[in-house]
């Protein structure tokens, strides 16, 4: 296929969705949907239990982030009713507005006054500092976290003042625009200062519009609306009701039965969607980014990655677009770093993944490409390299992996898979005890600053490619504090290509999710991100 | 009959300290621990971090300690404190134990119910249309798994019906109807196993009782049919028969799992294997152990059963 005849990506995705017959006219409800009806309890599935409770600062699973949401609030969020996450989608919640000072240096946030704890304490800006001195690790912070994944977003922070009760400051080394992007994420919530962080991992103090009832361990948890909630008339649920139902087919049984709501964020695969569609026509399916991709992670500290050609040979072998139909039965999209238009914002276009290694329309022109670096290095499919492919011992890892191997083989790579248990697996990777790995990663708020520090910055403990280059360093610290957005979109650009170039991690695919609720359930909107849209307190139910 | 009692009794408790043992080593022979698990969710792992936790959680001991920790707890009724929900482990097991006494239990109502006459049956009416039928009805029982049956069930029911059982417990004084139909739907899918492997033990058992003498002298005393199989033959025939219905049970206690997980029903065995994946080692230990008193129970109910059939058997 010529490069001239395929269709331009985002006129491919839309073709693709709709042709599936998956978004049904329900799918497009916005604010603008009919008014809002109070009352009702809505019913939810949970994968697993609550691993971390509800502390969401000790986490970085959606299975503790969806159910915990509803409890908590954060400075700012997403607004829920918008789709496309960004900087001018950003709402205020504890924060009722805020202010860039110094070009990007000080944040000040002006905060609600009478929010008050779910225990009945008022809510005030000693709870912010509380919260972001102990997230950074402020050397005076008066808590500290038992595991804190998410330290490196608040590496900026210099300090944190609660000038008076209802403004706190935020006093950064370096202009950081993107900081707010992150206080936005469905993991940024507010913690309560007169609460220990360990109470959260069985109970939960928050401010938000619901209230935990009941957690009934491995069984289900219970919500009910929070009547002195600082949002007039919201939330308009009186409770909800999250089912933990460990086997899959009981999940689908359940929302096929209506003795569900709504799906789980990331549950829904594409030939799961159909069956339900094709089961149930008036279930309201609507494809979205889970911001997660599928990427080969290459140890370049250990031979034979650390040799740049042998990487970008493993990148241009592997077709992502077969990988996409093979294994997810069409149920992804390519993309490079960042989550591709149109579900992801930063993501590179179609014209610039063209020219980027494994991306080329002729997967054969880029077999042979990797052939022939293969061949440079000594190794070819009569002669081949031998290697060992880690992968988690879960389903959707070990299919990706099985097809990376077959792709690889046909390169003189001949890689044999080892399984490795979700205990193992990142202490494993994390200590780059590998060669070569078929990786998973999710990204929380689709921002660049989230992205790259955590996932290709020098000494990260999720790089685990352990790939560290000054110059990229340069570029993801300069689109950091670029102010202008569209230069800093520009300079993103550039950062994905350079680090496809160098076969950093290349990626395969980003996940689609096909997110399913009956048509009663209204303004529950899925966004870019899995992890940002669980607050609920604009979903209401039209039953 | 006492002095037996008190022997098993020994007997018991020893067993118990030596599955104490193999229990502590064989969840300590897996790889990684706790710690790795709870750093999992956060996608990387500290090792600065994990040593603190480790020391937080009392894993940093020497395991020889760590074990005589335990059996200290043990002794005064303590069976320590989950890792993962930082809860006691008994708060944790002790509203699941009703739950999957009761689907047990059902089961096995079940699978004497369907599998006790039916094997009656097949033996008294050997190598008959009826005989095959039955055999090959235990045969499909044998060989379905009760999960997948389970999973029949459910698709079955949404399918049909758009319905499917509740997804939380409900207790029986909540909704009686609503209860027993959440508790017959999978204990008929795994009673049906059972029931199948109760009714080839209790045929193969009848016809080898059927050609004893006893049973000749009593058709020659003119005996009804009645009579003779169901107060002579089949008493004496039980004996594997209940051994099998122990042994099931007490498997059943732990071994439910995939069924509880179908039906979604929060039971001991989905507890059991939650710990397990998760490495909460404490929590697996404590439901390890559970599972193993029943087992020991359900024996010396066995035993003391035989007692009761045959009265040539007398303990001492």
């Amino acid at each position: 296929m010529s490069r001239a005849r395929i269709a331009p990506f985002p006129a491919l995705l839309i073709a693709f969705v709709v042709g599936a017959g998956l978004i049904s006219p329900a799918a497009s409800q916005t604010a603008s949907a009919p008014t809002p009806k109070s009352g009702g309890v809505l019913n939810m599935m949970l994968r697993e239990d609550l691993s971390q409770g509800f502390a969401i600062h000790e986490t970085s699973t959606i299975s503790t982030v969806w159910p915990a949401m509803p409890c908590f609030n954060n400075l700012v969020l997403f607004d829920p009713l918008k789709k496309t996450e960004s900087v001018e989608t950003i709402i205020g919640e504890l924060a009722e507005k805020w202010s860039w000072q110094d070009n990007f240096r000080n944040l000040v946030f002006f905060l609600r006054k009478n929010v008050k704890w779910h225990d009945g304490q008022p809510f005030t800006s000693k709870d912010v500092k509380f919260t972001f001195d102990m997230l950074r690790e402020a050397p005076d912070a008066p808590a500290k976290l038992r595991i804190n994944p998410r330290k490196d977003w608040y590496a900026n922070i210099e300090a944190i003042e609660a000038a008076d009760p209802h403004t706190a400051v935020f006093r950064l080394k370096k202009p950081q625009p993107s900081l707010l992007l992150m206080l936005a994420s469905g993991y940024t919530p507010i913690y309560a200062a007169h609460v220990p962080p360990a109470t959260y991992r069985t109970a939960c103090v928050g401010t938000g519009p619901f209230k935990v009832k009941e957690w009934r361990k491995g069984e289900f948890i219970e919500m009910v609306r929070n009547p002195d909630y600082f949002v007039k008339g919201r939330p308009y649920l009186d409770g909800l009701k999250y089912f933990v139902i460990v086997e899959r087919g009981t999940r689908q049984a359940a929302i096929q039965a209506g003795k569900l709501d709504a799906s789980f964020p990331g549950e829904t695969t594409k030939t799961a969607a159909e069956q339900l569609k094709k089961a149930v026509p008036q279930l309201v399916i609507t494809p979205f980014s889970q911001n997660v991709s599928d990427n080969i992670i290459m140890n370049v500290k250990k031979p034979p990655f650390d040799n740049p050609k042998v990487r970008l040979a493993v990148s241009h072998a592997i077709d992502r677009r077969a990988l996409i139909q093979a294994v997810h039965q069409g149920g992804a999209v390519v993309g490079a770093a960042s989550a591709p238009k149109p579900l992801g914002f930063w993501g590179l276009s179609e014209k610039d993944l063209m020219g980027l290694p494994g991306y080329a329309a002729r997967p054969a022109d880029e077999k042979a490409l990797a052939k022939k670096l293969m061949g440079e290095v000594g190794f070819s499919p009569e002669k081949p390299l031998r290697v060992e492919i880690v992968t988690r011992a879960i389903a959707v890892y070990v299919d990706m992996a099985s097809f990376v191997i077959n792709e690889l083989k046909q390169i003189g790579i001949d890689a044999s898979l080892k399984q490795i248990e979700t205990a193992q697996w990142h202490a494993m990777a994390t200590r780059g005890d590998y060669q070569i790995g078929a990786n998973l990663t999710g990204i929380g708020p689709d921002d660049p600053d989230a992205n790259l520090y955590e996932n290709y910055a020098c000494g990260s403990p999720r790089n685990y490619s352990q790939y560290c280059s000054e110059e990229v360093m340069k570029m993801i610290d300069a689109q950091s504090q670029e102010l202008d957005p569209k230069k800093r979109l520009t300079l993103n650009y550039a950062i994905q290509r350079k680090l496809e170039a160098d076969a950093a991690r290349p990626i395969l695919d980003w996940k689609l999710d096909y997110f399913t609720v009956w048509p009663h359930v209204k303004n529950l909107i899925p966004h870019q991100s899995i992890y940002n849209f669980g607050r609920m307190q604009e979903v209401w139910s039209d039953k | 009959m006492k002095t037996y009692l008190a022997q098993r009794l020994v007997v018991a408790l020893l067993t118990l300290l030596g599955m104490s043992a193999v229990i502590f080593a064989l969840l300590r022979l897996a790889p990684g621990d706790i710690v790795d698990i709870l750093f999992s969710t956060a996608g990387y792992v500290s090792p600065a971090e994990k040593q603190a936790i480790m020391k937080e959680l009392g894993i940093d001991h020497p395991y020889w300690v760590q074990y005589l920790d335990w059996l200290r707890q043990i002794a005064v009724g303590d069976l320590g404190k989950s890792y993962r929900y930082d809860l006691p482990a008994w708060q944790l097991i002790k509203p699941l134990v009703p739950v999957t006494l009761e689907l047990a239990a059902l089961s096995i109502l079940f699978a004497v119910l369907i599998g006790v006459p039916s094997g009656v049956v097949s033996a008294v009416r050997q190598d008959t249309a009826l005989d095959y039928a039955l055999r090959v009805f235990s045969l499909a029982g044998l060989s379905m798994p009760a999960f997948w049956l389970g999973m029949v069930i459910i698709l079955g029911l949404v399918t049909w019906f758009a319905w499917i059982p509740p997804l939380s417990y409900v207790s029986p004084t909540e909704n009686f109807k609503l209860h027993a139909v959440q508790f017959l739907l999978p204990a008929l899918a795994v009673g049906y196993r059972s029931s199948a492997l109760i009714m080839r033990i209790t045929r193969s058992s009848l016809l080898e009782v059927m050609r004893e003498d006893y049973i000749r002298t009593a058709w020659a005393k003119g005996q009804t049919g009645r009579v003779v199989i169901w107060r002579h033959a089949l008493k004496n025939a039980m004996l594997p028969v209940v051994t099998i219905i122990g042994i099931e049970f007490a498997f059943l206690i732990g071994g439910l799992v995939v069924t509880e997980q179908v039906f979604n029903l929060n039971g001991i065995g989905r507890l059991l294997v939650q710990a397990v994946q998760n490495q909460d080692n404490v929590l697996a230990q404590a439901l390890v152990m559970l599972v193993v008193i029943v087992f020991v129970v359900a024996n010396l109910v066995v035993d003391v059963l035989y007692a009761w059939l045959d009265p040539r058997i007398r303990y001492s």
